[in-house]
């Protein structure tokens, strides 16, 4: 986290006045233009705020919703594993971080979506397959670090107390992962939503990916701008009022 | 380090290396072995994917797929690069514009999907390069500002009080002093905006491009040439990764040594 930069009003004025003669720019041209080429603000706020009151739309919302959380535990489970796997598997390691990582890394997510369609049709799951695949190697790399941060001589203490593995592993070793852990999420989370349209253009029957493709078709622009926007209101909520007030946890802890 | 842990670091390595060699070998086997159970349209094999690569690059005609989807991404990296570092540059020398680059402009393109413009921008435009160029610009412009702000912000304050001392001509002083320090942030930015934009621009060119690498896939996914899919992810893979390691990383090299290991 950057230190918050003090900004002066004059600035501070300058960037609201930004916003709003933005907003009103945007209103004005689009009085001039049909609806399907450039919505105006005020129908964009309609069906944006449709987005969380609509008990259609609010399907839509609530279907991504449940997916990226899925997908985000999922991957951050699989990363774990495979960090682990590396670390303690020593000549396994080079298969990981050479061969595995950046394959995952270099793979385009609609390659992803496409694949997925053809091998899992639409489902729930072909969903899930195309976020999980994107996001593993982001954990995988946020838990190597976390691993490697590992202070050795803790793990040391902790084996003269007991030696009961599952004991060891619970009160020392996870609470030493847990930052790093939440740091994957917190990065798989950010992700996870930013690729969840695209991963639910093909294999989706519901989500905002769906919706908003079938907007497009039907030139509804005004519900095409206010899915992008609901995403982003959802993603900024959710690191907000769940992400950071647990990493603050983590961290004080 | 005594000569007998030399040793055996060496021969940890060669594990290494031979286990990632058996896991590549592995794979592919695997891969072939499922392939063989499944039809080609579900699941290509090795060979029937090298053939189509084979064929691919034979065809002229998919050449010119190639050579559309460069001249999109090069287009959009030069545009969104002109286009970050003037906002960065203003926020850098007009302090009062700070907040709204840094605090408005950024965290909005920032957080916008790509897929969202794209869409946007095949109704404004059309299906044509412009709605793909548009699309990719739109998502790498705040990684530029990103990258340029932290060039800027790096800037040695002393560096430029000395340089003011020896004239006043301040393009000169730009050219002579700004622009040499941030050269390693401005590679650095090219750097990423380039791996990022491969993976925009097939998302644009599907839906908004009438050639390209995303409009073949497009193509092959409502033929289910599967093969073609596989064969645009390898050639892209493959892209990426040998202008990194061989464009990129040769680049690196001689700015670190020009400039150290900022």
């Amino acid at each position: 986290m950057e230190a918050p930069e003090r900004h002066g009003l004059a600035a501070r004025l300058v960037a609201e006045g930004a916003v709003i003669a933005f907003v009103l720019a945007w209103w004005a041209t689009a009085r001039g233009l049909p609806e399907f080429v450039l919505p105006g603000p005020l129908i964009v706020g309609e069906r944006l705020v449709r987005l969380f009151v609509d008990p259609v739309f609010l399907g839509h919302t609530l279907a991504s919703a449940a997916r990226v959380v899925g997908s985000v535990l999922l991957a951050t489970a699989i990363g774990f594993a495979l960090a682990l796997l590396a670390e303690r598997v020593s000549v396994a390691n080079h298969a990981v971080n050479r061969r595995l990582l950046p394959v995952l890394n270099a793979i385009p997510s609609v390659g992803w979506a496409i694949l997925a369609v053809i091998w899992f049709q639409v489902s729930d799951f072909s969903v899930m397959f195309v976020q999980v695949m994107i996001l593993v190697p982001f954990c995988l790399v946020n838990v190597a670090e976390g691993l490697r941060a590992i202070d050795v001589e803790m793990i040391e203490m902790g084996r003269s107390f007991t030696r009961s593995r599952p004991k060891l592993l619970w009160k020392v070793a996870l609470p030493l992962l847990l930052p790093y852990l939440v740091a994957a999420i917190r990065m798989a989370y950010g992700i996870g939503w930013k690729i969840a349209l695209v991963s639910e253009l093909f294999g989706a029957k519901q989500g905002l990916g769906a919706l908003m493709l079938r907007a497009q078709v039907s030139a509804d622009a005004a519900l095409v701008f206010a899915t992008c926007l609901g995403i982003v209101v959802i993603s900024l909520a959710g690191e907000k009022l769940v992400i950071e007030p647990l990493a603050r946890r983590v961290r004080v802890n | 380090m005594t000569t007998d842990q030399a040793a055996a670091l060496a021969a940890l390595e060669r594990r290494r290396r031979a286990a990632a060699h058996l896991f590549t070998l592995a794979a592919l086997a695997a891969w072939a072995l499922f392939a063989a159970t499944q039809p080609a349209y579900v699941m290509p094999g090795p060979l029937d994917v090298a053939a189509s690569l084979a064929g691919f690059l034979a065809d002229p005609h998919m050449l010119r797929h190639m050579a559309q989807s460069l001249f999109h991404v090069g287009a959009a990296i030069v545009l969104s690069f002109a286009l970050g570092a003037a906002l960065a540059l203003l926020a850098h020398y007009a302090p009062v514009f700070r907040l709204m680059v840094h605090g408005r402009i950024t965290p909005f393109l920032n957080s916008f999907s790509g897929i969202g413009w794209t869409l946007l921008a095949v109704l404004w435009f059309g299906l044509n390069p412009t709605t793909v160029i548009f699309a990719i610009c739109m998502v790498l412009t705040p990684f530029a500002i990103i990258n340029l702000r932290a060039g800027l912000d790096t800037l040695d304050p002393e560096l430029i009080e000395m340089t003011r001392s020896f004239g006043r001509k301040r393009v000169r002083a730009f050219r002579l002093v700004v622009l040499p320090s941030l050269q390693p942030f401005i590679f650095a930015t090219l750097r990423i905006s380039f791996g990022v934009s491969w993976k925009v621009a097939l998302t644009a060119e599907l839906f908004g491009g009438n050639a390209g690498f995303g409009y073949l896939f497009n193509l092959a996914r409502q033929d289910y040439d599967t093969p073609l899919i596989f064969v645009v992810i390898v050639l892209i893979v493959a892209f990426v990764y040998a202008v990194d390691r061989f464009v990129f990383s040769a680049v690196q090299a001689r700015l670190t040594r020009h400039y150290g290991s900022a």
